[in-house]
């Protein structure tokens, strides 16, 4: 008979083990949705091919994985670096609605010579978004606000000004939707030739690379993960705590201000109400998955994104609703979540004697 | 589901002394956390109407071995038997209701409730639904039976250490403890606050209660304990009683394994004034004074001791030196310039080292690895490579000679500083604060929870900077490492300083008056 269970929690955890939770907690969520779709009417054999051919295994699948992969990276970036000084960025969504508003507006004026739109609308995308995620950090290091509620509100106030945009100075004439009229071509990021991947592939591994040289081997990186451990101490050793907070958070927001405009500027060319949906709490959910890695964040994404494609065909092609949808992939980040526990303790069982 | 246990109300004789099997018999334990095998055939008896003192350096298993009795930790092999009884324990409640009490160094009270609800609140928990008034008079009647007062209507944390102490005992003796296990009891108290309660668990042993001291202040307890037991590395080492003649030095060696290295002297050759404090006033945030008016000088060489009960400034004067916070008026000068505006960095660019009181606070993160620790102040400097890149494998031979010289065990460079002993950790950050342009080292309560060998260590750094002309502020309730390393001492309370005195003319008695502030 078991008579019960003790967690201890280990005090190192090796990689392969690390690994393997993630592999095991990704299979049974996996296997429950399917569970879940199998009673929903999708045939079983459907779902291997929806869930591994056609999301993994094929070109275009794998092509629309990664396009879907793009601003994920960019915004599980800008959670990871924000927590790694322990700030809590949970309203990413704020700073990539200004980044997407940012690139809008350049276009609509435009503004600069045509070859260097696009790359101006990037870098105004990445100043509204640092300037969005000012607001919050400024709050926080004056009164000490908590920077989990005013993200998120800051995310309200941004969304409510892309609607007022929409649905006023910015409404797309041609049709009378409320969508911003659709970018020239020079306002494009450029295709790659695979599927719909455009360059913004090249910016998400660029900012991956960065982040990853700047916390692993620089002074700058050294620092911001000495203040995100004790910064009482980090402060009494004479370290630039401010500095070191105020580059990490706002280099944060920037990269969700990119998002933002890659999505406007790669794959929507316009800038609607639906662009920042499935945005609002990914950052934070990649960010913990990958530990805060940005290595991880690229893996983590790349998985995200294809539980994504999978269920945009899931909704298009066999009439899942979206709230089932959204089920599905809140099952399997659960589990994948939940499989942590396993590698953060070992579990030892008792049985009566 | 196990039923609830009936909590009996422990009374006076409940536990005959004799006639009976022992209270408590460990036997064969072992235990393990991951690989760290901190119990190896461990075994401890205790006797009813015993005190029972656990005495052993830290990590010698003392805390293990009790939270296996108490079924905190399950034992990987071995058994608990409990007056005779070898029934299992499957968790501390059922230890409780065994009658297996502990009181932990960190209280398990609630700060904003009183005495009584805590109480009550522990006995409604355990299946005896008191009311409040019950739990009030059970409270005042057990403390009346044992010669004490306790207003059993006041908060927590508005009681002293020592009376939060007695609240927490009370309570496990009123949830049917006979046997009550005390972890580090005396390593919050002063002296006179120490007596008192060791007075108090003779009389408990008195009534027939057996009562473990776990402690490595043997000379503290020897004479207060009917038998002591020493752990070593996880094993028993000796279990005797100090009415057979036993040696304390024996006792010593046998718990340190070999005879400790003699305490250092300091030679103090005061030189050239450095530390000037003037006038220096700052307040809690609930508006209280912490400092007021404090002023002191300290010369090159010198160490001065400042005495005094936690809480009357100390940490507030440790952190307006660190730079950690800003006082509302005074100045301190370091040599020529005035401190109070300067940052932290510009501090530690004077010379001016700080060893806090807790290092985990203020000095050292968990979280990195003792490489990434030991280098933390000496990144800036490019000691540890240029502007932009760090050169990791430089912190890590810098790790390697620092840990060496400390005799370091239990980590390398890439061990995360959380993971090492209280004792280690600590030569390690004064290795690291104590280096040669050490100008003023400022040490607050630098050998707290250490073991005798790693107290002696950490006093030799200190005695070994002073020596090279470092100054030192030594704040500590310790006594006994002040009187020992200090050549000048004063008294702080209620963020008063009294007037410094030569080491020479310090009495426990005028210290003492001191400290009370009635003098």
């Amino acid at each position: 008979m078991l008579e019960g269970a003790l967690l201890i929690r280990r005090q190192r955890v090796p990689l392969g083990l690390w690994g393997a939770t993630y592999a095991a907690g990704l299979v049974f969520g996996l296997a429950l949705a399917a569970l879940i779709l199998v009673r929903l009417g999708v045939p079983a054999p459907a779902l291997w091919q929806e869930f591994v051919v056609q999301t993994f295994l094929t070109s275009q699948g794998l092509g629309q994985t990664v396009t879907a992969m793009i601003p994920l990276v960019l915004v599980g970036l800008g959670t990871a670096l924000a927590m790694r000084v322990q700030f809590w960025n949970i309203g990413i969504e704020g700073q990539l609605w200004l980044g997407a508003m940012a690139a809008t507006w350049v276009s609509l004026h435009d503004i600069g010579p045509a070859a260097l739109r696009l790359p101006l609308m990037l870098a105004l995308s990445m100043l509204a978004g640092a300037f969005w995620i000012a607001l919050p950090l400024a709050l926080k290091l004056l009164w000490g606000v908590s920077e989990v509620i005013s993200t998120l509100l800051l995310g309200s106030i941004a969304f409510f000004w892309v609607q007022h945009q929409l649905f006023g100075a910015w409404r797309d004439t041609a049709t009378g939707f409320p969508t911003s009229p659709t970018l020239d071509a020079v306002e494009r990021l450029p295709l790659l030739g695979w599927g719909q991947v455009h360059a913004g592939l090249w910016l998400a591994l660029g900012a991956v690379a960065l982040a990853a040289l700047v916390i692993g081997v620089t002074r700058l990186g050294f620092y911001a993960r000495a203040v995100g451990e004790n910064r009482r101490a980090a402060r009494a050793a004479g370290l630039p705590v401010l500095l070191i907070v105020c580059s990490f958070v706002l280099g944060a927001g920037a990269l969700c201000g990119l998002a933002g405009a890659v999505i406007v500027t790669g794959t929507e060319f316009r800038l609607s109400q639906s662009i920042g949906a499935g945005y609002l709490f990914s950052g934070i959910v990649i960010a913990y998955l990958a530990r805060s890695n940005p290595l991880a964040v690229l893996v983590v994404s790349f998985l995200l994104g294809g539980l994504y494609t999978a269920g945009g065909v899931l909704k298009v092609f066999y009439g899942i609703s979206e709230a089932m949808v959204l089920l599905v992939q809140g099952v399997v980040l659960l589990s994948v979540l939940a499989a942590q526990l396993f590698a953060d303790f070992r579990v030892e069982t008792r049985r009566a004697a | 589901m196990t039923p609830k246990p009936k909590t009996p109300i422990a009374r006076p004789g409940a536990h005959p002394a004799s006639g009976r099997a022992p209270a408590l018999l460990l036997r064969g334990i072992d235990k393990s956390f991951d690989g760290h095998r901190a119990l190896q055939g461990a075994s401890f008896r205790l006797g009813w109407g015993e005190v029972h003192a656990l005495v052993g350096e830290n990590g010698a298993g003392k805390s293990t071995i009790m939270n296996v009795a108490t079924a905190v930790y399950a034992a990987d092999a071995g058994e608990v038997i409990v007056d005779g009884r070898d029934v299992p324990l499957r968790g501390p409640a059922d230890a409780m209701a065994a009658g297996l009490g502990m009181v932990h160094q960190h209280f398990r009270l609630v700060g904003s409730f009183t005495v009584a609800e805590n109480v009550a609140l522990a006995l409604r928990g355990a299946g005896n639904n008191v009311t409040l008034p019950e739990a009030a008079r059970l409270l005042s009647d057990r403390a009346d039976e044992l010669g004490f007062r306790l207003d059993a209507g006041a908060r927590i944390d508005e009681l002293s250490i020592a009376e939060r102490q007695r609240a927490e005992i009370l309570k496990v003796l009123l949830l049917g403890a006979g046997i009550l296990i005390l972890d580090e009891p005396t390593a919050v108290l002063t002296a006179e606050e120490a007596r008192a309660l060791l007075t108090l668990v003779r009389a408990l042993a008195r009534e027939g209660h057996a009562v473990v001291l776990i402690t490595h202040k043997l000379r503290e307890v020897a004479a207060y304990s009917d038998r002591i037991t020493v752990m070593r590395q996880g094993r028993t080492v000796l279990d005797a009683a100090p009415s057979e003649g036993l040696d304390m030095g024996e006792v010593a060696r046998l718990a340190v394994g070999e005879m400790p290295p003699t305490p250092p002297r300091v030679t103090a050759r005061p030189g050239a004034p450095l530390l000037r404090i003037a006038g220096l006033s700052a307040r809690r945030a609930d508006g209280s004074p912490a400092l007021d008016g404090l002023a002191l000088d300290l010369a090159e060489g010198e160490v001065l001791g400042i005495a005094g009960v936690g809480g009357n400034g100390q940490s507030e004067l440790v952190d307006l030196l660190s730079g950690l916070r800003r006082p509302d008026a005074g100045t301190i000068r370091l040599g020529p310039h005035d401190l109070v505006g300067a940052s932290p960095a510009r501090r530690r660019a004077e010379g001016l080292r700080v060893i806090p009181a807790d290092r985990f606070d203020s000095a050292m993160a968990p979280g990195l690895t003792l490489a990434e620790n030991l280098a933390l102040t000496g990144v800036s400097s490019g000691r540890f490579g240029s502007r932009w890149l760090l050169d990791r494998a430089r912190m890590r031979r810098e790790a390697e000679r620092l840990i060496a010289a400390n005799e370091g065990r239990g980590g390398g460079p890439g061990t995360k500083a959380a993971l090492l002993s209280g004792g280690n950790a600590q030569k390690l950050l004064l290795a690291r604060e104590v280096s040669s342009d050490a100008r003023l080292l400022v040490a607050h309560s630098p050998s707290r929870g250490l073991d005798l060998r790693a107290t002696q260590a950490v006093h030799q750094a200190i005695a070994d900077g002073v020596a090279r002309g470092m100054a030192c502020l030594l704040i500590s309730e310790d006594l006994e490492e002040i009187m020992s390393l200090s050549s000048r001492v004063c008294a702080i309370n209620n963020g008063r300083l009294s007037a410094p005195m030569p080491v020479a003319e310090v009495t426990p008695e005028r210290l003492g008056a001191l400290l009370v502030g009635h003098a």
